[in-house]
């Protein structure tokens, strides 16, 4: 596969290109801020105009994970951004709006230059540990205190962003993971919803055999496949806390709990549940096959909500709770999905207009997803009635199974260091295209386990 | 330099911009890259210098180097292999057609495509048969249906299937400069030879072989170097997976630089990367050389 470029050491450039300016991929995306001509209402302007309305202008970049104009979430963030706008005449937000994988890249690549947007996406606990560390986040504790910003969030749900007592990234869900399935589907193969998971395996058969594909999942993008995985492993280990356990190397992978999931695992994926070349289908293909109607089940966060009521199948779909494997664990315990969260620049050169736009932002943040029927699963207390407002039979379930989570376990890279969690990450996608021995699996998980954590 | 007739600190002056630029953007950042090499480094945190201990792990650790070395360098194989068909068709088009220019233009197409779309449109074509996808569909119809499988997700097969779309983009390419090196040999040499009853093949055998080298070589190197940093491609189909069947070098650079964070790690790669592409290149050129000599 050759290129144009004739010379061989311009096109070894090419490599290094690759590794330092990556950045460059998402270089087209950036929009510019929208213009604060919409109308608002006095009250929310802030304090902050008062303050500054003889100050210079100020140009703050947010960083954000929003690119698609057709989602609730980014008409979420044009209306906050350009009402905040309008308060503050000198506060200018240039938004620089990349997909999740893209945003990941850039920022890393950012970091390593300690060039960090104003307002950036970090992921919980162990994803962001490396930035924290290295001291690229500003602690947001002050802006918490403010107008009881941090009342409004869900007890606990900060701990995940929280280091040394400082809370350093604001989240912007806060979900679980359950099993959305396609009822007219079930109706017709004759099946009901299975409250075990040797119960979910027979429904797989018999859809299968009614001609009806079971299940579908995006493993391209592996961390799909794990998040399934690590919902069989804490059904299998009775309850959530393996991984701590690894990480306090009380236990190791080589254990029954976790040799028992990749087994019960395999099960699955051995019935045929899932779609032919699942490893070729990324995150958006696979949920779309689900979305049009291709396929009766599919597990996924609770943020994939939206989306679904917004298609083809609306109003066909319901969700149940993972069930029990084994006759293990329990059904109230979830895969918990802490949302991506902003966080701050330290080196921010406007660190306190950054900080009142994020404070403005999350304030209001409940209030204007509400009104985009984009409120389920958010990491806030939101204030009215979701009925009245017109949300869906889904959406009204998930919002009551939300009141009854007994806790759970984060995926596997939000607990793990990043080289540990590819391995496993890779191990599990593996399972979709050969079988193999639990053992086998176990020990490789070990062996990364023990060379990543000296 | 003295044929030019000019001092040497005007050509100094010319040269200078662009030697400047050439180091700043490939000399620097090569050296910068095996000294990154040398470090424990996440990309964020403060690095660690641990000397040659990444490259001791790239070389007897790592479960997934030597394969996607192995890959990288079957892949090199068959994009030189492509080099003789492009010449063959080359030869076919500019003595049959009266106007090839066409041909050479529709060959070409796949070029200048993107590859991300040339990734999406063969990733739609591999798609399992349950989903579409047009060869399965087309094997079902032959009475082929035992053949039909899911190319891109069989750990066997995948690496083959991306091959042959690689090798699909830039067969127009290679023809095109083979095309070109063809229709420049001049044709009173053929026309002499006719009188001395060479024809067809032995025509192409004593006159178009021999004088075609030093484009052969180009079209080999380019092809070599090419494959070598394969990477596009195989990241929109596959992206390395299933279970890093098709890691090839560069993506495994990527996954460890990027998604492991192991940036220092991922240097190392990227060394052993260019000096598999210099020592190669060398190789290359030594042979032809020769080659060349022998013909002379």
């Amino acid at each position: 596969m050759a290129t144009t470029k004739p010379h061989p050491f311009l096109r070894l450039t090419l490599v290094f290109m690759l590794t330092l300016s990556l950045s460059a991929c998402g270089g087209n995306t950036t929009n510019t801020s929208p213009t604060a001509s919409k109308g608002i209402t006095s009250d929310e302007s802030t304090s902050l105009q008062s303050e500054q309305s003889t100050q210079e202008q100020v140009t703050i970049t947010f960083q954000n994970i929003y690119p698609d104009p057709n989602t609730p979430s980014y008409k979420m963030m044009m209306k906050i951004v350009s009402d905040f706008e309008s308060a503050n005449k000198n506060i200018n937000i240039e938004l620089d709006s990349l997909n999740t994988d893209q945003q990941k890249l850039k920022l890393k690549t950012q970091a390593a230059s300690k060039e960090v947007p104003d307002i950036t996406i970090v992921n919980p606990s162990e994803q962001m540990k490396p930035f924290v560390d290295a001291g690229l986040l500003a602690p947001l504790n002050d802006i918490l205190d403010q107008n009881g910003l941090k009342d409004t969030f869900l007890t606990g749900i900060l701990d995940y962003y929280t280091f040394d007592h400082n809370v350093y990234a604001l989240p912007d869900g806060n979900n679980t993971a359950v099993v959305y399935y396609n009822k007219d589907m079930f109706a017709q193969a004759g099946v009901e919803v299975p409250t075990t998971f040797e119960a979910m395996i027979d429904v797989v058969k018999t859809l299968k055999a009614a001609g009806i594909q079971p299940m579908v999942i995006g493993e391209k993008d592996s961390w799909t496949g794990s998040f399934l995985f690590m919902n069989i492993l804490l059904r299998t280990n009775g309850g959530p806390g393996f991984l701590q356990d690894v990480l306090d190397k009380k236990r190791t992978f080589n254990d029954p709990a976790f040799e028992e999931a990749v087994n019960k695992f395999q099960d699955l994926v051995q019935a045929g549940a899932f779609q032919d070349g699942a490893t070729s289908f990324d995150y958006n293909a696979g949920e779309n096959l689900f979305k049009s109607g291709k396929a009766a089940m599919y597990f996924m966060g609770t943020w994939a909500t939206g989306g679904i009521d917004d298609s083809s199948v609306a109003g066909k779909i319901d969700a149940f709770k993972f069930p029990t494997v084994s006759g293990k664990g329990n059904v109230d315990e979830y895969m918990l999905a802490p949302g991506s969260a902003f966080a701050i620049s330290a080196h921010s050169k406007h660190l306190k207009e950054a900080k009142a736009f994020l404070h403005y932002f999350m304030m209001h943040y409940p209030k204007v997803n509400f009104d985009l029927k984009n409120a389920v699963g958010l990491a806030q207390k939101v204030d009215g009635d979701f009925k009245a407002a017109g949300y869906s039979d889904l959406a009204m379930n998930l919002l009551k199974l939300a009141e009854n989570v007994k806790g759970g376990d984060l995926a596997f890279d939000n607990m793990m260091n990043p080289s540990t969690a590819q391995v496993h990450l890779t191990s599990i996608q593996n399972l979709f295209v050969q079988k193999k021995e639990a053992k086998e699996v176990a020990a490789e998980h070990q062996a990364a386990f023990a060379a990543n954590n000296p | 330099m003295n044929v030019l007739k000019v001092p040497a600190r005007t050509i100094a002056v010319f040269v200078l911009p662009c030697l400047l630029l050439y180091t700043a953007l490939v000399f620097v950042p090569i050296l910068v890259s095996v000294y990154t090499g040398t470090l424990d480094w996440n990309g964020i945190n403060q690095a660690v210098f641990v000397g040659l201990d990444n490259f001791k792990a790239l070389f007897t650790i790592d479960a997934v180097f030597w394969p996607s070395v192995k890959r990288t360098l079957l892949f090199a194989v068959f994009s030189m292999a492509e080099i003789p068909v492009a010449l063959c068709v080359a030869i076919l088009l500019c003595r049959y057609l009266k106007r090839p220019n066409f041909l050479v233009s529709s060959y070409f197409l796949p070029v200048i495509l993107s590859v991300v779309i040339i990734g999406q449109l063969w990733k739609t074509i591999y798609d399992p048969a349950s989903m579409g996808g047009m060869l399965n569909q087309i094997l079902i119809t032959l009475g082929l249906g035992a053949w039909t499988k899911s190319w891109l997700t069989e750990p066997d097969v995948a690496m083959i299937a991306l091959y042959f779309v690689a090798l699909w983009q830039y067969l127009g390419y290679h023809v095109l400069i083979q095309f070109t090196g063809v229709t420049s040999i001049p044709s009173e040499i053929y026309e002499a030879a006719q009188i001395d009853g060479a024809v067809g093949f032995t025509a192409d055998r004593h006159i178009t072989f021999p004088l075609m080298i030093p484009v052969f070589k180009i079209s080999i190197i380019l092809a070599f170097i090419g494959s070598l940093q394969a990477f596009d491609l195989i990241m929109v189909m596959t992206g390395g997976g299933p279970a890093h069947a098709t890691d090839v070098i560069s993506t495994h650079m990527y996954n460890m630089s990027f998604l492991s964070m192991k940036y220092g790690y991922g240097s190392a790669i990227a060394v052993f990367l260019v000096l598999l592409c210099l020592i190669s290149t060398l190789i290359i050129n030594t042979l032809f050389r020769t080659l060349e000599k022998r013909q002379s």
